[in-house]
């Protein structure tokens, strides 16, 4: 059965490989797949800039296999939207330290017909309920936004449609909620916590840099 | 008015839409909400709905519409739905595309070029189609149309962004509805009442319908029935009271 586990700097040498396979997984699912060719890398490990201690990944594990992943990042700190997309938020960019950007989300093809997608939708509502942040902000394409809709994610518009790699993407809000984790939890077929965190507790908030100015 | 200007208007409109959108509690809300605001951009005639499968008819699936008396019943009666392109193309695309774009070949699909053809009588000329894949093979579209568009790359986006929500908040508020109402009459029985609503005796309607006045007169009696209604003219009152028939 596929788990979502938390990844965070604290307990990520307990993941080498499977954070080594989820860089593989990226370059072939954005790169190969998608054709984001910007972010094509010889080594055939796709990272960025964003990927460093402040980032917290939500993994779908099933039997050691990496099937899905996503990527949560302080709002608070230089992040994609503020830094790449902003011209996509032309109703105003919402920064604060119970903010977090969300960004790289897949399921691997195989699994995208399964409830893999629910379940990782119902992880980040969880992760985000128990540490306390408030809102996601994305950029997606305006072809998932129903899916999300219809999930049960209260999604709000940061600007009108823009055509990113060919493709109508959105900058958008999503707020965080109880509501929305119960209706996602139901269609991912999940009851009661199934986040797994293999480490010592501690609240990941405590490590973000508060240093917005 | 310069171009920057117009293109900030369209997104202004965009946002008031969608932030307006919360405030409607039923499905009729929503359909003129959206008539007003997709008139700004020349569309007369809209229908959100869901893609049939084969063993769906196609008023079964049907979520909310501003379509021409008439029209629907035609585009119903010759099942029509299986040969347009433009739900053929909403299938295959996840972009919003003009009717204009949807491909067919008028040689050998004549009923494709015929329902193309015969949806101008009802001054549907031009059209935009939003397609939507939804979670767990979810397929619908909202298509809308007119006679002269302001179809541009200003306005695509604001009308994009604002179809997509307007479905989501129709598809909120029919879920929400408690199942007992639509299925009160059946649609033959609200075709019926509809037509009679106009007007129409039994003996038009039959023809407009293309069944016998008696069978006409059968649906009424029954839908009068249901509705407690002891003449056609409270059955229509009740059925419009109800909202289970629109004029």
């Amino acid at each position: 059965m596929t788990t979502i586990h938390v990844i965070t700097k604290e307990n990520q040498q307990l993941y080498g490989d499977r954070l080594e396979e989820y860089f593989r997984l990226r370059h072939e699912v954005f790169v190969e797949e998608r054709g984001w060719r910007d972010l094509h890398r010889p080594d055939g490990r796709e990272i960025d800039a964003y990927d460093n201690g402040n980032a917290v990944y939500l993994l779908a594990i099933d039997q050691d296999r990496v099937v899905g992943g996503q990527r949560l990042y302080p709002t608070v700190l230089p992040h994609m939207l503020s830094e790449v997309f902003g011209h996509m938020a032309q109703r105003g960019l919402p920064r604060a330290d119970r903010i977090f950007e969300w960004t790289r989300y897949f399921v691997i093809k195989e699994r995208r017909m399964g409830r893999t997608d629910c379940r990782l939708l119902a992880a980040v509502q969880q992760f985000c309920l128990e540490e306390g942040i408030t809102e996601l902000t994305a950029v997606v394409e305006m072809w998932w936004l129903p899916r999300w809709q219809q999930v049960g994610f209260k999604v709000r518009p940061l600007g009108l449609p823009t055509m990113v790699e060919g493709q109508p993407c959105i900058a958008a809000a999503i707020r965080i909620s109880a509501e929305s984790l119960e209706h996602v939890s139901r269609l991912a077929g999940l009851r009661g916590a199934f986040l797994s965190r293999d480490s010592e507790a501690s609240s990941d908030l405590d490590r973000v840099p508060y240093v917005a100015a | 008015m310069p171009l920057s200007d117009r293109a900030f208007d369209y997104a202004t409109e965009a946002f008031a839409f969608i932030d307006g959108l919360d405030d409607l509690t039923s499905p009729d809300d929503v359909v003129e909400a959206v008539a007003r605001a997709f008139s700004l951009f020349g569309f007369e005639n809209f229908i959100m709905t869901g893609l049939p499968n084969p063993k769906e008819r196609f008023e079964q699936v049907v979520l909310l519409k501003k379509w021409p008396m008439g029209w629907f019943d035609i585009y119903a009666k010759q099942d029509y739905v299986r040969s347009d392109p433009i739900i053929r193309l909403c299938k295959n695309t996840t972009q919003p595309f003009e009717w204009s774009e949807a491909p067919y070949d008028p040689m050998t699909e004549r009923k494709a070029a015929e329902v193309m053809d015969r949806a101008t009588d009802f001054r549907m000329r031009e059209g935009f189609c939003l397609p939507i894949h939804g979670i767990n093979g979810y397929e619908a579209c909202f298509s809308m149309s007119g006679v002269d568009l302001d179809l541009s790359p200003r306005t695509k986006p604001a009308l994009h962004l604002m179809a997509m929500y307007a479905f989501e908040r129709a598809r909120q508020l029919l879920e929400a509805k408690p199942p007992v109402a639509p299925s009160l009459l059946s649609p033959r029985e609200r075709e019926a009442l509809i037509w009679a609503a106009a007007g129409k005796s039994a003996a038009d309607t039959g023809e407009i319908l293309g069944i016998t006045e008696r069978t006409v007169t059968a649906h009424i009696v029954s839908a009068c029935q249901k509705l407690e209604a002891v003449n056609k003219t409270q059955a229509v009152a009740r059925a419009l009271q109800y909202k289970l028939i629109r004029l």
